[in-house]
């Protein structure tokens, strides 16, 4: 009787959760466990695949363009984490200091946010085109003909190039979360400060910045996360060129995978194994961000 | 407060000048130059493609506004382009994703929320540790796998292959929501005589909607965005979402800027104007999305 009661009382959420089961299953657990699989196999995709036990992982540690691609990554990772949670977090700041027209700025701000990373990609490739891109022009007509650069198309302007289209594209996003956040602090905090004296930058560093640093870590990691799987903006601008020099895992991956579509030479298991790369730092960051995080303070502090 | 104590310490004159160095007015104007500067460093790249958009193809590169605004453009690469049919795909697959995602995860996340059961917990971070998976990771798994259904060059197939991310997301942002509403209400619909679907169905469901507003803000504006799985699991050109297709079109128009340009603005125009019409919910449901998920 006591059993039978206690499964009648599961059957209501079985119900209602076995189809978000079924879904998640369906395009998510087995196309995963299919990609483990995948990469321990050599698959062109169009003959059946053989087995290679660990070959691709071994192969990838004897790649010299991989290697590139994960330092390519972890550069646009490391500069977009510090360049978009310092940026954004300064300009929020200044924004929440009681400025007229602070939401019309937000609105500005935002409008890049909604656009994809792929048209953001094609358009920046239009700015930066060397000859006649307006980047360029406006560095010769201002009289910094000297700082005009190929920009997408030279190996050691491509990265920073990408990582300013990062910059541009997502700086609205985190500006908002970050002014979302201060609109939380307490003021009688800045009041207290600023009886004792202190400055705007004092009462920055030592009233705002610790009473948000749950949110700032948060846009810490969203950033990191980011970074590792990058892929859209760089794929349409420079398609990892030139020469792999903006090369990154998710690039690599895509070009060993898809780049001659249909031809004999598609590496379907070597570009999952990169995948798996992938997806091996995504779980480290996400773990470091569950040891991190305190979300239940979260909720208290931001009024939306 | 550790700050603030030491501060304290500070002798009064040293604060008397440091106030008296930056008068009010002069920060006030500072912090307004900086402001402006960032947003015209934002909305250069879009006045530039709207410039050149309505600009004659010669005078792309050598005039910093157009003689005569040529509006022609905008016909020419919506025909040119096949706009109609791009658009109509991505309005499919948005809809049919958002359709789908919302009504898997809506009954789901409220499961974890109202109901306990043993082993409640496991399952709901099995679920959300979908959350974690960098679609990179599925792309060519879910390549094969809708090539065997025959889904491969489907926008139904591609659609399919966006719900397991947006569920496990939603389901996330959603239990976060119907643990916020009152236990009460339900228990006394029960008492009322309300079965379990009906306490679902007619309390929590409409009190739900905000959460499910957010839910569709996020997932519409991703899917739409999307363009690694649009690019590689749609082959033919009539079946290109909007992403993809201005993408390939890049190649065909080389610099023929005002072409492009014209071709970006027709494909950012859908976003923007839901953007425009609901700019408070767009950016207070990203933003929450973003720091929940």
């Amino acid at each position: 009787m006591k059993r039978s009661l206690r499964l009648r009382r599961l059957i209501a959420p079985a119900m209602f959760i076995a189809p978000a089961a079924l879904a998640l299953i369906l395009t998510m657990a087995a196309p995963m466990a299919d990609a483990v699989l995948l990469s321990l196999q050599n698959w062109d995709g169009m003959r059946p695949p053989n087995w290679v036990g660990f070959g691709n992982y071994l192969n990838l540690m004897r790649d010299e363009t991989f290697f590139r691609a994960l330092w390519h990554t972890a550069y646009f990772t490391i500069c977009t984490v510090i360049l978009q949670t310092i940026l954004p977090l300064l300009i929020a700041s200044l924004l929440s200091s009681g400025v007229r027209g602070s939401t019309a700025f937000r609105t500005l701000y935002f409008m890049p946010v909604i656009i994809s990373l792929a048209i953001s990609g094609l358009l920046w490739a239009m700015l930066f085109e060397p000859n006649f891109g307006p980047v360029n022009s406006f560095l010769r007509a201002v009289g910094l003909g000297g700082l005009t650069q190929l920009w997408l198309a030279d190996a050691a302007t491509v990265m920073p190039s990408v990582i300013i289209v990062s910059v541009w594209q997502s700086l609205g996003f985190y500006l908002v979360i970050f002014f979302a956040a201060l609109q939380g602090v307490p003021k009688d905090l800045y009041e207290a400060a600023e009886l004792d004296g202190a400055n705007a930058w004092s009462r920055f560093v030592h009233v705002s910045v610790p009473t948000i640093w749950p949110v700032i870590l948060i846009v810490i990691v969203l950033n990191t996360i980011n970074g590792i799987k990058v892929f859209d903006q760089i794929w349409v601008m420079t398609a990892g060129g030139p020469n792999y020099a903006s090369a990154t895992l998710g690039t690599y991956l895509y070009a060993m995978a898809f780049g001659a579509m249909g031809a004999s030479n598609s590496r379907l298991g070597y570009a999952t194994a990169i995948a798996m790369v992938i997806l091996l730092l995504s779980i480290v960051v996400s773990i470091v961000q569950i040891r991190l995080g305190r979300r239940g303070d979260l909720d208290s502090q931001l009024e939306m | 407060m550790t700050g603030s104590a030491n501060m304290s310490s500070t002798p009064r004159w040293r604060r008397a000048i440091a106030s008296a160095t930056w008068p009010v007015a002069f920060t006030r104007t500072l912090i307004y130059v900086i402001l402006t500067l960032i947003a015209i460093v934002e909305a250069f790249p879009l006045l530039w493609m709207l410039v050149t958009s309505v600009k004659d193809s010669h005078e792309v590169f050598n005039t910093i506004l157009p003689a005569e605004i040529k509006w022609q453009n905008f016909p020419r690469v919506w025909v040119a382009m096949n706009f109609p049919v791009h658009l109509g795909n991505s309005l499919y697959v948005t809809s049919l994703t958002v359709a789908l995602v919302v009504a898997l995860a809506t009954p789901a996340a409220y499961a974890f929320a109202r109901y306990k059961f043993p082993g409640r917990e496991l399952v709901f971070y099995a679920f959300i540790g979908a959350m974690m998976i960098p679609p990179q990771a599925i792309l060519i798994p879910m390549f094969q796998f809708l090539r065997s259904l025959h889904l491969l060059n489907s926008l139904t197939g591609l659609a399919l292959s966006y719900v397991g991310g947006g569920v496990a997301f939603a389901i996330f942002l959603m239990r976060t929501f119907f643990l916020s509403l009152p236990g009460e209400l339900g228990d006394s619909a029960r008492i009322d005589g309300c079965n379990d679907f009906q306490v679902f169905w007619h309390i929590y469901l409409p009190l739900a909607r905000p959460g499910m507003a957010s839910v569709v803000i996020i997932q519409s504006l991703y899917t739409w965005n999307e363009f690694m799985f649009a690019n590689t699991l749609i082959t033919s050109p009539g079946l290109k979402t909007v992403q993809s297709a201005v993408f390939q079109a890049v190649g065909q128009y080389g610099t023929d800027y005002t072409a492009l340009c014209s071709g970006l603005i027709i494909a950012l125009v859908p976003v923007t104007l839901v953007y425009l019409a609901l700019q408070r919910q767009f950016i207070s449901g990203l933003t929450a999305g973003a720091l929940k998920g």
